[in-house]
Order: C-alpha cells, then sequence, then structure tokens
C-alpha cells in the first residue's frame, strides 16, 4: 500500500492555489491522474518523487516512509526508488540505445536486467542505434525501458503518450501495460485521453484546482449514467455519415473499427474525435468459434 | 435510442438473470438483464429508472390483435414518416412519450402506414436496456 498525504501553496496561472490531497494505492494496480492542465497533476509526481518540496504530508510506500514533514523525514530523489518517463525522451544522443540503458544501471547492479528489459520492450534490432535515428514512439520505448533499469517501486509516466499519433500510442500503452504487469509494479499515469484512461487503469483520480474531486474505477467516473447492456466498450468516433434516415458512426475501439447505426437524437451531441460508449444488451452478439 | 422514464415494479430473479418489470404511467415494460439486486444497486422496487431501446428493434403493428410473444405494447399514432431509400423513420405519440421507430421502406409501405394512423408499438423484453 502506498499512502500520500501532500499539501502545497502552488502559483497558477489564475493565482495561488492550494494543493491538497490524499490517495491510497494498493501496490501493483496502474492509477491514473486526470484532469486539466494547472490542476497540479505534474506537482503531484514531482514531488513523490522528491523533486518538488511538500510544505506538508507524509508519502509511505510499503510502510517505509518517504515523507512526513513533521518528523523532518524527507528522502533524496534518488533514495526514492522511482522510475520516470516524461513527454520529451532525455535520453543521452550520444550514447545508443543500450548505452543509454546500462548508464542507468545502479552501481553494482546486474546488468541482465537491460538484457530483459531489451527483450520486453522488443528493442533488440534498436539497441545499437542512437537516438537521433529513431521515431518518437522508439525513443519513448527506450525511455521507458531506461525508467525500469533500476526495478523501480513506482513507474511514474507524465503525458509520455501525448506527442505521439494515435497507432503508436496505442502500441506504447500495450508496452506499458506489459511491463506494469511482468514486473506487479505500482504506475502513476498523467493523461489527458479519457479512452487512454479507460484503457490502461485500475482506478483514476480527477484533479480539479488541486483537490481530488472523484476517484474509482474509470468506467464509472467518466460514464454518468450507469447502463446495465453487459456488451459495453468505450471508444472514440472517427466518422459520423448520414445515409438514408439514419447515421452510420465508426468507432474506434482499441484497434478494431466498429460501425453503429444511430439515430439523429444520439448523435446531436456527439462530433468526431469524442470518447464514446458503446453498449448493446448480451442476449445480441453472436459467437462463433474460430478454428 | 428511445428514452422512457418510469420506476421498477417488480424483479424476479434466477442466478444472475433478472426479469424486471418498469411502471411507466399506467404501462408495464418488462426488460431481462444480466444483473441482480445483490450486482446492481437500480435493482429495488420503486427505484426511478431509464428503460432504453434503439429505434431499429421497435416492431410496430396495425390492428388490435396480435399473437405473438411480445409482451411490451403501447397504443400510439404516427405523427410524422420520414422515407428514405431503403429505410423509413416514424414519429410516433405515445401516451408514455414519443417512440421512434426504423423499419425497412418495404415494411412500411407493406403495412401502408401513414400519418395519424393508430398502430401499435412493441419491443422485445430481450432489448430494452435500462439505466439510471
Amino acid at each position: 500500500m502506498i499512502q500520500i498525504a501532500l499539501q502545497k501553496k502552488l502559483s497558477a496561472a489564475t493565482g495561488e492555489m492550494l494543493l491538497d490531497i490524499n490517495m491510497q494505492i494498493e501496490q501493483g494496480k496502474l492509477v491514473t491522474l486526470y484532469g486539466s492542465s494547472g490542476a497540479g497533476k505534474t506537482s503531484i509526481l514531482r514531488m513523490i518523487a522528491g523533486l518538488l518540496q511538500a510544505d506538508t504530508g507524509t508519502i509511505t510506500v510499503h510502510q517505509k516512509t518517504w515523507l512526513n514533514t513533521s518528523t523532518g523525514i524527507c528522502l533524496k530523489p534518488q533514495q526514492r526508488k522511482i522510475g520516470f518517463v516524461f513527454q520529451d525522451y532525455a535520453l543521452f544522443p550520444n550514447m545508443t540505445v543500450k548505452e543509454n540503458l546500462l548508464f542507468a544501471l545502479e552501481k553494482n547492479q546486474d546488468k541482465q536486467i537491460v538484457k530483459e528489459l531489451i527483450e520486453i520492450i522488443e528493442l533488440e534490432d534498436l539497441q545499437n542505434r542512437k537516438p537521433n535515428n529513431l521515431s518518437g514512439g522508439q525513443k519513448q520505448r527506450v525511455a521507458l525501458a531506461r525508467a525500469l533499469v533500476r526495478k523501480p517501486e513506482i513507474l511514474m509516466l507524465d503525458e509520455p503518450l501525448s506527442a505521439l499519433d494515435k497507432k503508436m500510442r496505442i502500441k506504447l500503452q500495450d508496452y506499458i501495460l506489459k511491463v506494469h504487469k511482468k514486473f506487479n509494479i505500482t504506475t502513476l499515469l498523467i493523461s489527458h485521453d479519457i479512452s487512454e484512461v479507460i484503457k490502461m487503469s485500475d482506478t483514476v483520480f480527477m484533479i480539479e484546482n488541486g483537490k481530488i474531486i472523484q476517484q474509482g474505477n474509470p468506467i464509472e467516473v467518466f460514464t454518468t449514467k450507469k447502463v446495465s447492456g453487459k456488451f459495453q466498450f468505450t471508444g472514440e468516433v472517427i466518422d459520423i455519415k448520414k445515409e438514408d434516415v439514419i447515421y452510420i458512426v465508426t468507432v474506434l475501439i482499441g484497434t478494431n473499427f466498429v460501425k453503429i447505426i444511430a439515430e439523429e437524437n444520439e448523435i446531436q451531441t456527439i462530433t468526431i474525435g469524442d470518447p464514446v460508449l458503446v453498449a448493446s444488451k448480451a442476449f445480441n452478439p453472436l459467437l462463433q468459434k474460430i478454428n | 435510442m428511445n428514452t422512457l422514464k418510469g420506476k421498477i415494479a417488480s424483479i424476479k430473479t434466477n442466478q444472475s438473470l433478472s426479469l424486471v418489470t418498469i411502471q411507466i404511467e399506467e404501462l408495464f415494460f418488462n426488460t431481462i438483464v444480466i444483473e441482480t439486486p445483490d450486482t446492481a444497486t437500480y435493482l429495488k422496487i420503486g427505484e426511478p429508472i431509464t428503460i432504453l431501446f434503439k429505434e431499429t428493434e421497435v416492431i410496430i403493428g396495425k390492428g388490435s390483435e396480435h399473437h405473438i410473444s411480445i409482451q411490451n405494447k403501447v397504443m400510439g399514432t404516427i405523427i410524422k414518416i420520414e422515407k428514405g431509400e431503403l429505410l423509413c423513420k416514424l414519429i410516433i405519440n405515445t401516451k408514455i412519450g414519443k417512440i421512434i421507430a426504423i423499419l425497412t421502406l418495404d415494411a412500411s409501405n407493406h403495412l401502408q402506414l401513414e400519418v395519424n394512423e393508430k398502430i401499435i408499438v412493441m419491443i422485445k423484453t430481450t432489448e430494452i436496456m435500462l439505466s439510471q
């Protein structure tokens, strides 16, 4: 269990803001911080990492105190077992992919982890290349691998995918989920993308003005109404076409496209790019075995 | 999506399925869901609930006697017909609210449906979803 209680006065664009949060995170869960820019999400991650000082607060990670302002305990960033991936890759340009990973090793740490990460994140073909010769998605995979070299207790991802196109984003999401599960690591993700939050996280904390305004299972947090249909997915609207007296709406669910017949009153509030809930009764779908 | 508001009148549960009767004005609609009062907090007698069903799942009948397996029925009057090439949209006034039906143009022509005509709107028990 990770317990985090932090208070800090921050100067935001709209004036002074008091960040005051209290979170409990189960070990091995993937947790998302969701909210508009300036809500305090990055400040929370930076305080957990020890890169920003809290005014008051406590951080306990598996019964070990990282921060307790009332007793004066405050571990240095390098004493906190944390892996960090930012939107920009921050790789060393003069080193190859493999050298970048080796450089992240702790003194006397077994090099086996680098080999293992290269395998899991499928960097075999890229390991001898320098960052300049890599695409954005490839660089972010290297940054992800590098963040895991020291086997952190918490992996923190600050909008790591926002600079990537949709296809690359989905691929990276899958890599993140893979390492998250493989290493049973507690992961904190900042994301603006509702479909990403729903796909990735066990729990979402919705942050507004430095406070947690809602928390829980992402589908329950994002859908105001619960629908009884058991055949439910969330996706993104790719296309809306009026045909005959109806509309044909194309929705991207994961990497699959589905088409849904909609009526005018359903699409009135929906535009291309919107996240949507697709629901049907469990009584309708056919099930066929694939040979 | 057709949306009607009512309240739960009765719940019959067997294992993970529940047959829920919803009262809308003086009419009763049935739906079957894979939920039970243990798994869904909204499954409570007297609870206000919304029923949802697709326009394309609405069945239209003419005349009064229909010996068919559909229990969810309401009388209505067609107030608008919008004809496409293959499909046809009907807007129907009923005492529980407006219901939209989308059926093939052939079916509509076959029934010779016209504005102001009285018809029966029907919906299968397995096609109704519940929402809070």
